[in-house]
């Protein structure tokens, strides 16, 4: 069964939180864009991997079979709160749990009530699979471990799916340029916190709409430095890892400010 | 309304692993102990916290890190089930805490008029970060003194050591100000562990003792010096070589509650006294109190009038 989909979008819940402010709802239609195209992709399970979900020990993936909750984000809580329900396929998170020693690497299952679910996740699931309709697996960003180990943990998943006969959209959740403004702004009047910061992301994003997988591959540690990118764009190692870098371009739905970092709502075709 | 005071301050580690020890009735996972030598050293600082008598407890946390300034629990009442992200095994815990808003807010303005950027949080679904449960769990398990929730802004790893630290300098400069200007008998408490290098891998049992010891022996050595340091009253010598201890022990002191606490005290030269020393999955972790009053710094007036605390209106 081959990757019917694969997406990258943002994790932080300011487009989300606040749907109406200017600067951030062509992020909403983006996300929008992407659920409809998803929903047309007829996925059997979303493999998601967000950059806020933080392990230190083990590789942890959640195999609660649902996960219900109100989250409160630890920035952004005057905005409001993000409700939560989710859908996990067990099946598949306990055969990637099984299948992380193939790659050298220790897992665990997570299956704790009120485990705290991230932001990032949240975002993502309530956006793309607003009735949580499509199962989902979910891994966490282990601080420990680089891009390359990364894409083989998604590699690792895309295999342990096929072995299920299962049809997979992989999504890689979290932002482009990391520096946010630090005092505080009028939301109305949000932008990319610098010139060099929007230039990085649009070249960046060129590429993907290019679908150049070489020159992408070498820009990216070059960009993850300069832009101070998200967790050096790990979600998107997920999603390349996923694909195998190969893919012949990408819509880009969406590009914008969130309170000064690049967010932006990536689709990769095939 | 007599001038507030400091009257203590507590080096006080938030390892979950203390709680999941401990087996207190809030905590779910059970336990069949482990890493007593640090439950005994809070032992001792919950003996010395008891006679104290102070209005409120404020504790910085690593845990509630924010990007856009320097935040303070702002609501008055907080509950909710705390799971630790990287130990659910071992923390899942119910919890319900007073905040003193008033003080939390005279914080907050006196941060801000220092020129830091400062919020007041006051959504009520909040969930209070695990580092500051644990902290005032391990030092008051009662849940009987309101206290003031400040988060770790990340100026130390966003920008610098040295400009971030400077930051939390004038936090604590700012809350000493406030807690002076409330009249508050205050304790304050550092949330911070030492040396922060730790194990790849939990034990099979997470409480085998057998098991635990520093991860790092350069680092077991850089947390002596700096107690030792501190057990003598070298209180300007700590700090001169702190942001070299923060770089090769990976000190976790660098989220700035160390800082933070000192600085709200006004950099004592007095010893402290160290209630206990332990490592977890081989951080190292030291529990100690520095008593104002008993050095001279703080007044006894009040204290031994005082009611131990205002007891927690039991939500129904
Ligand atoms: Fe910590």
């Amino acid at each position: 069964m081959p990757v019917v989909g694969a997406y990258l979008v943002p994790g932080t819940p300011l487009p989300y939180l606040v749907q109406d402010n200017p600067p951030w709802t062509s992020l909403v239609a983006g996300y929008q864009k992407a659920a409809k195209s998803l929903a047309e992709k007829k996925p059997d399970v979303l493999l998601v991997y967000s950059t806020q979900w933080i392990a230190v020990l083990d590789e942890l993936w959640q195999t609660r079979r649902r996960v219900q909750g109100l989250h409160v984000d630890e920035n952004w809580y005057e905005y409001g709160d993000l409700p939560f329900d989710l859908r996990i396929d067990t099946k598949m998170a306990k055969a990637c749990v099984k299948g992380c020693a193939s790659v050298g690497v220790k897992a665990k299952e997570v299956d704790y009530d009120g485990f705290p679910i991230d932001t990032g996740t949240i975002v993502a699931a309530n956006f793309l699979n607003p009735d949580g309709k499509i199962p989902m697996v979910i891994a966490a960003n282990n601080l420990y471990h680089d891009p390359g180990l990364t894409e083989k943990l998604a590699q690792m998943a895309v295999k342990t799916a096929n072995g299920q006969k299962k049809r997979v959209a992989v999504v890689g959740v979290g932002g482009l340029s990391g520096t946010i403004f630090r005092k505080e702004i009028n939301i109305a009047k949000d932008k990319i916190a610098s010139e060099s910061d929007d230039k990085a992301n649009k070249k960046l994003l060129g590429l993907m709409r290019r679908g150049d997988g070489a020159g992408l591959k070498k820009y990216l540690p070059d960009y993850a430095g300069a832009a101070r990118a998200d967790m050096g764009m790990k979600h998107l190692s997920w999603v390349m890892g996923a694909l195998r870098w190969r893919f012949s371009g990408a819509k880009v739905h969406a590009y914008g400010p969130t309170y000064g970092s690049g967010a932006a709502v990536v689709e990769f075709n095939k | 309304m007599a001038k507030g005071e400091i009257i203590a301050g507590f080096l006080a580690p938030h390892p979950p692993h203390l709680v999941y020890g401990e087996n207190p009735p809030q905590n779910e996972p059970k336990s069949e102990g482990g890493w007593e030598q640090l439950r005994w050293a809070y032992e001792r600082a919950r003996a010395s916290l008891e006679r104290m008598k102070p209005d409120v407890l404020l504790v910085h946390s690593p845990h509630w890190m924010t990007q856009l300034g320097h935040h303070f629990l702002g609501v008055e009442n907080l509950s909710g089930k705390s799971v630790d992200p990287i130990f659910p095994n071992l923390f899942r815990y119910d919890f319900e805490l007073e905040v003193d808003v008033k003080l939390a807010e005279a914080c907050c303005a006196e941060a801000a008029k220092a020129g830091l950027v400062t919020k007041m949080m006051r959504n009520p679904n909040f969930r209070v970060d695990y580092g500051t449960i644990t902290t005032l769990h391990m030092i008051r398990p009662q849940w009987d003194i309101p206290v003031v929730g400040i988060s770790a802004n990340n100026s130390p790893y966003y920008l610098n050591t040295k400009e971030g630290l400077s930051e939390m300098d004038k936090l604590g400069k700012a809350t000493r100000k406030a807690i002076e200007k409330t009249g508050r008998r205050a304790v304050v408490l550092a949330s911070n562990t030492l040396c922060h290098w730790h194990f790849h891998e939990e034990p099979a049992l997470p409480e085998d003792m057998s098991q635990e010891h520093p991860q790092d022996y350069a680092g077991y050595k850089w947390d002596m010096r700096i107690i030792e340091m501190l057990r003598q009253g070298k209180t300007k010598e700590v700090f001169k070589v702190l942001p070299q201890f923060i770089d090769e022990a990976f000190a976790e002191v660098k989220s700035g509650a160390f800082t933070w606490m000192f600085s709200a005290m006004g950099y004592p030269e007095i010893p402290g006294d160290l209630h206990g020393y332990g490592t977890v999955i081989g951080t190292g972790n030291a529990v100690m109190e520095w008593d104002l009053v008993k050095a001279g710094l703080a007044s006894k007036r009040g204290a031994a009038k005082k009611p131990a605390a205002r007891k927690l209106k039991k939500a129904a």
